[in-house]
Protein backbone atom coordinates (compact mmCIF):
# COMPACT_ATOMS: atom_id res chain seq x y z
CA UNK A 1 0.00 0.00 0.00
CA UNK A 2 1.15 3.68 -0.76
CA UNK A 3 2.26 5.40 2.30
CA UNK A 4 1.54 8.81 3.03
CA UNK A 5 3.31 10.44 5.55
CA UNK A 6 2.24 13.86 6.33
CA UNK A 7 3.75 15.83 3.90
CA UNK A 8 5.56 12.88 2.29
CA UNK A 9 4.19 9.79 0.05
CA UNK A 10 6.19 6.78 -0.97
CA UNK A 11 5.76 4.13 -2.84
CA UNK A 12 4.29 0.93 -2.25
CA UNK A 13 7.73 -1.15 -2.36
CA UNK A 14 9.44 1.64 -0.87
CA UNK A 15 11.36 0.57 2.82
CA UNK A 16 12.18 3.64 5.44
CA UNK A 17 14.89 4.03 7.46
CA UNK A 18 13.31 6.22 10.61
CA UNK A 19 16.34 7.46 12.30
CA UNK A 20 16.26 7.96 16.18
CA UNK A 21 16.66 11.80 17.29
CA UNK A 22 16.56 11.60 21.50
CA UNK A 23 15.72 14.76 23.34
CA UNK A 24 16.25 12.95 26.48
CA UNK A 25 19.13 13.10 29.21
CA UNK A 26 18.84 9.55 29.87
CA UNK A 27 17.52 7.12 26.85
CA UNK A 28 19.68 3.85 27.10
CA UNK A 29 21.61 3.87 24.20
CA UNK A 30 23.27 7.28 24.02
CA UNK A 31 22.95 8.31 27.54
CA UNK A 32 21.95 11.75 26.84
CA UNK A 33 24.49 12.67 23.93
CA UNK A 34 21.70 14.70 22.21
CA UNK A 35 20.36 16.42 24.63
CA UNK A 36 21.43 19.34 23.86
CA UNK A 37 19.26 21.14 21.21
CA UNK A 38 22.44 21.52 18.69
CA UNK A 39 23.74 18.00 19.62
CA UNK A 40 20.31 16.89 18.56
CA UNK A 41 19.85 18.59 15.24
CA UNK A 42 23.91 17.70 14.56
CA UNK A 43 22.51 14.38 14.80
CA UNK A 44 20.00 14.95 12.19
CA UNK A 45 21.95 16.20 10.05
CA UNK A 46 23.82 13.16 10.14
CA UNK A 47 20.88 11.04 9.21
CA UNK A 48 19.95 12.95 7.02
CA UNK A 49 22.97 12.34 4.94
CA UNK A 50 23.30 9.11 5.60
CA UNK A 51 19.96 8.86 3.96
CA UNK A 52 17.50 7.93 6.74
CA UNK A 53 14.13 9.26 5.33
CA UNK A 54 12.59 10.04 8.46
CA UNK A 55 13.56 11.00 11.74
CA UNK A 56 11.59 10.27 15.28
CA UNK A 57 11.73 12.73 17.83
CA UNK A 58 11.34 11.82 21.41
CA UNK A 59 11.34 13.96 24.50
CA UNK A 60 10.88 11.04 26.82
CA UNK A 61 12.79 7.81 27.43
CA UNK A 62 10.68 4.35 26.76
CA UNK A 63 12.18 3.16 30.54
CA UNK A 64 10.69 4.75 34.14
CA UNK A 65 12.17 7.56 35.64
CA UNK A 66 11.83 10.62 36.91
CA UNK A 67 8.06 11.95 35.72
CA UNK A 68 7.72 14.63 32.28
CA UNK A 69 5.00 16.31 32.44
CA UNK A 70 3.25 17.75 29.16
CA UNK A 71 4.81 21.03 29.20
CA UNK A 72 8.09 19.68 29.74
CA UNK A 73 7.74 17.13 26.67
CA UNK A 74 6.57 19.69 24.75
CA UNK A 75 9.86 22.10 25.74
CA UNK A 76 11.98 19.53 24.69
CA UNK A 77 9.91 18.50 21.10
CA UNK A 78 8.11 21.13 19.82
CA UNK A 79 10.29 23.81 19.02
CA UNK A 80 12.68 21.38 18.07
CA UNK A 81 10.62 20.03 15.41
CA UNK A 82 9.68 23.64 13.88
CA UNK A 83 13.86 23.74 13.71
CA UNK A 84 14.45 20.62 11.75
CA UNK A 85 10.89 21.32 9.64
CA UNK A 86 12.43 24.67 8.80
CA UNK A 87 16.03 23.03 7.32
CA UNK A 88 14.54 19.49 6.50
CA UNK A 89 11.32 20.17 4.23
CA UNK A 90 11.81 16.87 2.51
CA UNK A 91 12.23 15.07 5.96
CA UNK A 92 9.72 12.69 7.46
CA UNK A 93 9.48 14.30 10.97
CA UNK A 94 8.02 11.88 13.75
CA UNK A 95 7.08 12.49 17.03
CA UNK A 96 7.46 9.42 19.66
CA UNK A 97 4.86 10.67 22.25
CA UNK A 98 1.75 9.23 23.59
CA UNK A 99 0.22 12.59 24.38
CA UNK A 100 -2.68 14.25 22.54
CA UNK A 101 -1.40 17.41 24.00
CA UNK A 102 2.24 16.86 22.76
CA UNK A 103 1.44 15.49 19.69
CA UNK A 104 -1.31 18.47 18.61
CA UNK A 105 1.54 20.86 18.98
CA UNK A 106 4.32 18.63 17.33
CA UNK A 107 2.36 18.70 14.10
CA UNK A 108 1.22 22.34 14.31
CA UNK A 109 5.12 22.60 14.49
CA UNK A 110 5.61 20.52 11.20
CA UNK A 111 5.41 16.85 12.28
CA UNK A 112 3.88 14.37 9.77
CA UNK A 113 3.66 11.28 12.14
CA UNK A 114 2.54 10.36 15.60
CA UNK A 115 4.42 7.43 16.89
CA UNK A 116 2.68 6.01 19.86
CA UNK A 117 4.98 3.77 21.30
CA UNK A 118 2.48 3.01 24.20
CA UNK A 119 -0.23 1.70 22.03
CA UNK A 120 -3.17 3.96 22.85
CA UNK A 121 -2.81 5.24 26.27
CA UNK A 122 -3.99 8.42 25.10
CA UNK A 123 -7.53 7.95 23.32
CA UNK A 124 -7.50 11.62 22.09
CA UNK A 125 -4.00 11.17 19.92
CA UNK A 126 -5.77 9.37 17.27
CA UNK A 127 -8.23 12.69 16.86
CA UNK A 128 -5.40 14.81 16.62
CA UNK A 129 -3.54 12.68 13.72
CA UNK A 130 -6.90 12.70 11.81
CA UNK A 131 -7.48 16.88 12.77
CA UNK A 132 -3.71 17.24 11.55
CA UNK A 133 -3.68 15.29 8.81
CA UNK A 134 -0.74 13.22 10.33
CA UNK A 135 0.29 9.33 10.07
CA UNK A 136 0.26 7.45 13.03
CA UNK A 137 2.04 4.34 14.46
CA UNK A 138 -0.57 1.52 16.08
CA UNK A 139 1.89 0.07 18.38
CA UNK A 140 1.29 -3.35 20.54
CA UNK A 141 2.26 -3.11 24.09
CA UNK A 142 -0.38 -6.00 25.26
CA UNK A 143 -2.14 -2.77 27.25
CA UNK A 144 1.22 -1.61 29.34
CA UNK A 145 0.94 1.45 30.86
CA UNK A 146 3.30 4.21 29.02
CA UNK A 147 6.94 3.87 30.71
CA UNK A 148 6.46 0.75 32.44
CA UNK A 149 8.69 -2.42 32.15
CA UNK A 150 7.28 -6.13 31.71
CA UNK A 151 6.68 -8.03 34.84
CA UNK A 152 5.81 -11.66 34.57
CA UNK A 153 3.76 -10.83 31.69
CA UNK A 154 2.42 -13.58 29.67
CA UNK A 155 0.42 -14.32 25.97
CA UNK A 156 -1.61 -17.20 24.69
CA UNK A 157 -0.79 -16.22 21.59
CA UNK A 158 1.76 -13.22 21.93
CA UNK A 159 1.23 -12.66 17.67
CA UNK A 160 -2.18 -12.72 17.84
CA UNK A 161 -2.48 -10.02 20.36
CA UNK A 162 -0.02 -7.77 18.46
CA UNK A 163 -2.02 -8.43 15.17
CA UNK A 164 -6.06 -7.96 17.00
CA UNK A 165 -4.27 -5.13 19.19
CA UNK A 166 -2.63 -3.45 16.59
CA UNK A 167 -5.27 -3.56 13.73
CA UNK A 168 -8.21 -2.74 16.18
CA UNK A 169 -6.47 0.15 16.81
CA UNK A 170 -5.82 1.18 13.28
CA UNK A 171 -9.32 0.73 12.58
CA UNK A 172 -10.01 3.00 15.64
CA UNK A 173 -7.98 5.32 14.02
CA UNK A 174 -9.40 5.25 10.68
CA UNK A 175 -13.15 5.64 11.82
CA UNK A 176 -11.65 8.43 13.55
CA UNK A 177 -10.63 10.12 10.09
CA UNK A 178 -6.70 9.51 9.50
CA UNK A 179 -6.28 8.39 6.14
CA UNK A 180 -5.92 4.51 4.96
CA UNK A 181 -2.68 4.98 3.76
CA UNK A 182 -1.51 7.17 7.08
CA UNK A 183 -1.58 4.44 9.53
CA UNK A 184 0.98 1.85 10.32
CA UNK A 185 1.30 -1.20 12.81
CA UNK A 186 4.22 -1.88 14.85
CA UNK A 187 4.73 -5.15 16.88
CA UNK A 188 6.75 -3.32 19.81
CA UNK A 189 9.27 -5.63 20.59
CA UNK A 190 10.48 -5.55 24.15
CA UNK A 191 7.59 -3.45 25.14
CA UNK A 192 5.28 -5.41 27.23
CA UNK A 193 7.31 -8.61 26.25
CA UNK A 194 9.97 -10.85 27.42
CA UNK A 195 12.55 -11.81 25.17
CA UNK A 196 11.07 -15.54 24.23
CA UNK A 197 7.90 -13.21 22.70
CA UNK A 198 9.83 -10.69 20.49
CA UNK A 199 11.85 -13.75 19.01
CA UNK A 200 8.63 -14.80 18.39
CA UNK A 201 7.01 -11.72 17.08
CA UNK A 202 10.18 -11.97 14.67
CA UNK A 203 9.93 -15.28 13.65
CA UNK A 204 6.24 -14.57 12.65
CA UNK A 205 6.48 -10.85 11.31
CA UNK A 206 5.01 -12.25 8.64
CA UNK A 207 1.51 -12.53 9.88
CA UNK A 208 1.65 -9.20 10.81
CA UNK A 209 2.17 -8.33 7.43
CA UNK A 210 -0.02 -10.58 5.72
CA UNK A 211 -2.73 -7.92 7.52
CA UNK A 212 -2.11 -5.39 4.55
CA UNK A 213 -1.42 -2.65 7.15
CA UNK A 214 2.34 -1.78 6.70
CA UNK A 215 4.32 -2.32 9.45
CA UNK A 216 7.12 -0.81 11.06
CA UNK A 217 9.96 -2.75 13.23
CA UNK A 218 12.06 -1.00 16.21
CA UNK A 219 14.29 -3.28 16.75
CA UNK A 220 17.49 -1.30 17.48
CA UNK A 221 20.00 -2.52 20.07
CA UNK A 222 16.94 -3.47 22.10
CA UNK A 223 16.78 -5.66 25.85
CA UNK A 224 15.85 -8.77 23.53
CA UNK A 225 18.89 -8.89 21.37
CA UNK A 226 21.07 -7.99 24.28
CA UNK A 227 19.68 -11.19 26.26
CA UNK A 228 19.68 -13.58 23.27
CA UNK A 229 22.97 -12.67 22.60
CA UNK A 230 24.36 -11.79 26.06
CA UNK A 231 25.46 -8.56 24.98
CA UNK A 232 25.36 -5.11 26.48
CA UNK A 233 24.37 -2.11 24.73
CA UNK A 234 26.85 -0.68 22.53
CA UNK A 235 28.03 -4.63 21.02
CA UNK A 236 24.33 -5.24 19.78
CA UNK A 237 24.41 -3.77 16.10
CA UNK A 238 24.84 -7.31 14.30
CA UNK A 239 22.26 -8.93 16.57
CA UNK A 240 19.70 -5.83 15.21
CA UNK A 241 20.68 -6.29 11.91
CA UNK A 242 20.12 -10.33 11.77
CA UNK A 243 16.52 -9.54 13.18
CA UNK A 244 16.33 -6.69 10.48
CA UNK A 245 16.96 -9.22 7.62
CA UNK A 246 14.41 -11.24 8.98
CA UNK A 247 11.80 -8.39 9.68
CA UNK A 248 12.80 -7.20 5.84
CA UNK A 249 12.05 -10.71 4.43
CA UNK A 250 8.77 -11.08 5.99
CA UNK A 251 8.15 -7.31 4.27
CA UNK A 252 8.55 -4.88 7.03
CA UNK A 253 8.48 -1.55 5.61
CA UNK A 254 9.79 1.16 8.41
CA UNK A 255 12.58 0.53 10.53
CA UNK A 256 12.95 2.45 13.30
CA UNK A 257 17.20 2.73 13.62
CA UNK A 258 20.34 4.11 15.71
CA UNK A 259 22.69 2.83 12.47
CA UNK A 260 21.11 4.22 9.53
CA UNK A 261 23.54 2.78 6.99
CA UNK A 262 24.05 -0.36 8.26
CA UNK A 263 20.42 -0.97 8.49
CA UNK A 264 19.68 0.57 5.00
CA UNK A 265 22.18 -1.68 3.83
CA UNK A 266 20.76 -4.91 5.25
CA UNK A 267 17.30 -3.75 4.27
CA UNK A 268 18.03 -3.07 0.70
CA UNK A 269 20.24 -6.31 0.42
CA UNK A 270 17.03 -8.60 1.65
CA UNK A 271 14.58 -6.67 -0.30
CA UNK A 272 16.53 -7.47 -3.15
CA UNK A 273 16.92 -11.08 -2.38
CA UNK A 274 13.70 -11.05 -1.66
CA UNK A 275 12.51 -9.89 -5.23
CA UNK A 276 11.38 -6.61 -4.35
CA UNK A 277 14.20 -4.41 -5.32
CA UNK A 278 16.71 -4.38 -7.97
CA UNK A 279 20.36 -4.73 -7.93
CA UNK A 280 22.33 -1.17 -7.62
CA UNK A 281 24.38 -2.07 -10.88
CA UNK A 282 24.85 -5.41 -12.11
CA UNK A 283 27.18 -6.79 -14.80
CA UNK A 284 29.01 -9.68 -13.83
CA UNK A 285 28.50 -12.34 -16.63
CA UNK A 286 26.10 -10.18 -18.32
CA UNK A 287 28.81 -8.28 -20.08
CA UNK B 1 19.30 -0.58 -50.61
CA UNK B 2 19.40 -1.71 -47.68
CA UNK B 3 19.86 -1.12 -44.05
CA UNK B 4 21.58 -2.65 -41.32
CA UNK B 5 22.35 -2.38 -37.85
CA UNK B 6 25.17 -4.34 -35.36
CA UNK B 7 24.74 -4.41 -31.69
CA UNK B 8 26.40 -6.59 -29.19
CA UNK B 9 24.62 -9.41 -27.42
CA UNK B 10 25.34 -8.54 -23.96
CA UNK B 11 23.28 -9.48 -21.45
CA UNK B 12 23.37 -6.51 -19.41
CA UNK B 13 20.69 -5.24 -22.34
CA UNK B 14 18.26 -6.93 -21.04
CA UNK B 15 15.01 -5.72 -18.80
CA UNK B 16 15.69 -9.00 -17.07
CA UNK B 17 18.80 -7.45 -15.94
CA UNK B 18 18.02 -4.10 -15.14
CA UNK B 19 19.96 -2.72 -12.03
CA UNK B 20 19.11 0.95 -10.33
CA UNK B 21 22.04 2.05 -12.46
CA UNK B 22 22.29 1.08 -15.72
CA UNK B 23 25.95 -0.15 -16.13
CA UNK B 24 25.21 0.13 -20.12
CA UNK B 25 23.37 3.07 -20.26
CA UNK B 26 25.79 4.46 -23.45
CA UNK B 27 25.53 1.02 -25.09
CA UNK B 28 21.89 0.95 -24.80
CA UNK B 29 21.17 4.49 -26.31
CA UNK B 30 23.10 4.19 -29.53
CA UNK B 31 21.43 0.86 -30.03
CA UNK B 32 18.26 2.00 -29.41
CA UNK B 33 19.06 5.20 -31.99
CA UNK B 34 20.27 2.47 -34.45
CA UNK B 35 17.47 0.10 -34.27
CA UNK B 36 14.54 3.24 -34.43
CA UNK B 37 16.79 4.47 -37.69
CA UNK B 38 16.13 0.51 -39.12
CA UNK B 39 12.61 0.96 -39.05
CA UNK B 40 10.76 -0.65 -36.20
CA UNK B 41 10.10 -4.15 -36.89
CA UNK B 42 13.50 -5.60 -38.69
CA UNK B 43 14.73 -9.00 -39.65
CA UNK B 44 17.22 -10.55 -36.94
CA UNK B 45 20.25 -12.64 -37.46
CA UNK B 46 22.08 -13.64 -34.31
CA UNK B 47 22.02 -16.54 -32.22
CA UNK B 48 19.52 -17.66 -30.07
CA UNK B 49 21.02 -15.71 -27.09
CA UNK B 50 21.77 -12.82 -29.00
CA UNK B 51 18.46 -13.02 -30.73
CA UNK B 52 16.91 -12.33 -26.96
CA UNK B 53 18.51 -9.20 -26.97
CA UNK B 54 17.55 -8.24 -30.47
CA UNK B 55 13.97 -8.69 -29.47
CA UNK B 56 14.43 -6.48 -26.48
CA UNK B 57 15.86 -3.80 -28.77
CA UNK B 58 13.05 -3.77 -31.36
CA UNK B 59 10.51 -3.87 -28.15
CA UNK B 60 11.70 -1.08 -27.04
CA UNK B 61 10.65 1.04 -30.41
CA UNK B 62 7.61 2.07 -32.19
CA UNK B 63 6.73 -0.58 -34.48
CA UNK B 64 6.93 -0.02 -38.11
CA UNK B 65 7.53 -1.67 -41.51
CA UNK B 66 10.78 -2.12 -42.06
CA UNK B 67 13.27 -4.54 -44.51
CA UNK B 68 16.18 -3.59 -42.40
CA UNK B 69 18.50 -6.31 -40.40
CA UNK B 70 19.30 -6.22 -37.10
CA UNK B 71 22.72 -8.26 -36.53
CA UNK B 72 23.68 -9.09 -33.23
CA UNK B 73 27.57 -9.29 -33.09
CA UNK B 74 30.51 -8.39 -31.02
CA UNK B 75 34.14 -8.62 -30.41
CA UNK B 76 36.59 -10.50 -28.52
CA UNK B 77 35.25 -10.86 -24.08
CA UNK B 78 39.28 -11.60 -23.92
CA UNK B 79 40.57 -8.23 -23.91
CA UNK B 80 41.49 -7.29 -20.34
CA UNK B 81 42.79 -9.24 -17.23
CA UNK B 82 39.47 -8.24 -15.79
CA UNK B 83 37.25 -9.55 -18.68
CA UNK B 84 35.07 -12.29 -18.66
CA UNK B 85 37.62 -14.17 -20.85
CA UNK B 86 40.56 -12.85 -19.23
CA UNK B 87 43.51 -11.01 -20.94
CA UNK B 88 44.14 -13.21 -24.36
CA UNK B 89 47.21 -11.16 -25.56
CA UNK B 90 45.56 -11.83 -29.30
CA UNK B 91 42.14 -10.17 -28.34
CA UNK B 92 43.15 -6.58 -29.68
CA UNK B 93 45.23 -7.09 -32.86
CA UNK B 94 41.72 -9.53 -33.54
CA UNK B 95 39.45 -6.73 -32.82
CA UNK B 96 40.97 -4.52 -34.50
CA UNK B 97 40.89 -6.10 -37.61
CA UNK B 98 37.30 -6.40 -37.31
CA UNK B 99 37.11 -2.67 -36.57
CA UNK B 100 38.89 -2.22 -39.94
CA UNK B 101 37.03 -5.24 -41.67
CA UNK B 102 33.21 -3.39 -40.54
CA UNK B 103 34.53 0.24 -41.83
CA UNK B 104 35.42 -1.56 -44.86
CA UNK B 105 32.10 -3.60 -45.41
CA UNK B 106 34.15 -5.92 -46.20
CA UNK B 107 33.06 -8.95 -43.60
CA UNK B 108 34.71 -12.15 -45.92
CA UNK B 109 37.87 -12.98 -44.52
CA UNK B 110 36.67 -13.22 -40.80
CA UNK B 111 38.71 -15.90 -38.84
CA UNK B 112 36.21 -17.77 -37.13
CA UNK B 113 38.51 -20.32 -35.05
CA UNK B 114 40.19 -17.20 -33.65
CA UNK B 115 36.74 -16.06 -32.60
CA UNK B 116 35.39 -19.14 -31.24
CA UNK B 117 39.04 -19.06 -28.74
CA UNK B 118 38.66 -15.07 -27.94
CA UNK B 119 35.15 -15.30 -26.97
CA UNK B 120 34.27 -13.58 -30.14
CA UNK B 121 30.54 -13.27 -31.65
CA UNK B 122 30.68 -13.15 -35.32
CA UNK B 123 28.58 -15.96 -37.02
CA UNK B 124 26.13 -13.37 -37.98
CA UNK B 125 28.95 -11.35 -39.61
CA UNK B 126 30.13 -14.05 -41.47
CA UNK B 127 26.57 -14.12 -42.59
CA UNK B 128 26.19 -11.01 -43.60
CA UNK B 129 29.89 -10.52 -45.51
CA UNK B 130 28.28 -13.90 -47.63
CA UNK B 131 24.58 -12.41 -47.87
CA UNK B 132 25.25 -8.78 -48.66
CA UNK B 133 27.51 -6.79 -50.92
CA UNK B 134 28.03 -3.49 -48.31
CA UNK B 135 28.64 0.14 -49.23
CA UNK B 136 31.60 1.19 -47.09
CA UNK B 137 30.85 4.63 -47.82
CA UNK B 138 27.48 4.44 -45.54
CA UNK B 139 29.18 2.74 -42.43
CA UNK B 140 28.42 4.96 -39.50
CA UNK B 141 29.84 4.17 -36.35
CA UNK B 142 27.70 4.52 -33.29
CA UNK B 143 29.76 3.22 -30.24
CA UNK B 144 32.83 1.54 -30.39
CA UNK B 145 33.90 0.61 -26.32
CA UNK B 146 35.17 -2.21 -24.24
CA UNK B 147 33.39 -0.88 -20.46
CA UNK B 148 33.77 -4.21 -19.33
CA UNK B 149 36.51 -6.45 -21.07
CA UNK B 150 34.15 -6.85 -24.28
CA UNK B 151 34.18 -4.95 -27.71
CA UNK B 152 31.31 -3.39 -28.60
CA UNK B 153 30.10 -1.84 -31.63
CA UNK B 154 27.11 -0.25 -32.85
CA UNK B 155 27.27 0.52 -36.64
CA UNK B 156 24.72 1.24 -39.00
CA UNK B 157 25.45 0.46 -43.01
CA UNK B 158 23.69 0.16 -46.04
CA UNK B 159 23.69 -2.73 -48.87
CA UNK B 160 22.70 -4.85 -51.39
CA UNK B 161 21.74 -8.21 -51.29
CA UNK B 162 23.86 -10.59 -53.54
Amino acid sequence: MTLRLGRHSFADDATLMMAIVNRTPDSFYDQGATWAEDKAFERVALVVEQGAEMVDIGGIKAAPGAEIGAAEEKDRVVDFVARVRESYPGLVISVDTWRAEVGSAACSAGADVLNDAWGGADPELVDVAAEHGAAIICTHTGGATPRTRPYRVEYRDVVRSAIDDTVAYAERALAAGVAKESIVIDPAHDFGKNTFHSLELTRRLGEMVATGWPVLVSLSNKDFVGETLGLPVGERLTGTLAATAVCALAGARIYRVHEVVETRQTVDMVWSIAGRRPPRRAIRGLQ
Amino acid sequence: MTRFVVVPGALALLPSYGGIEDPVADLRAAALAAVRWLGGAPRVVASAQGGRVAAALVSEVPEAASDGVLVVANGSAKRTEKAPGHLDERALAFDDALRSALLAGDLSHLDQDLALELWADVDSLVWLGQEVDLDPATVQVDYDDDPYGVQYWVVRMEGVWR
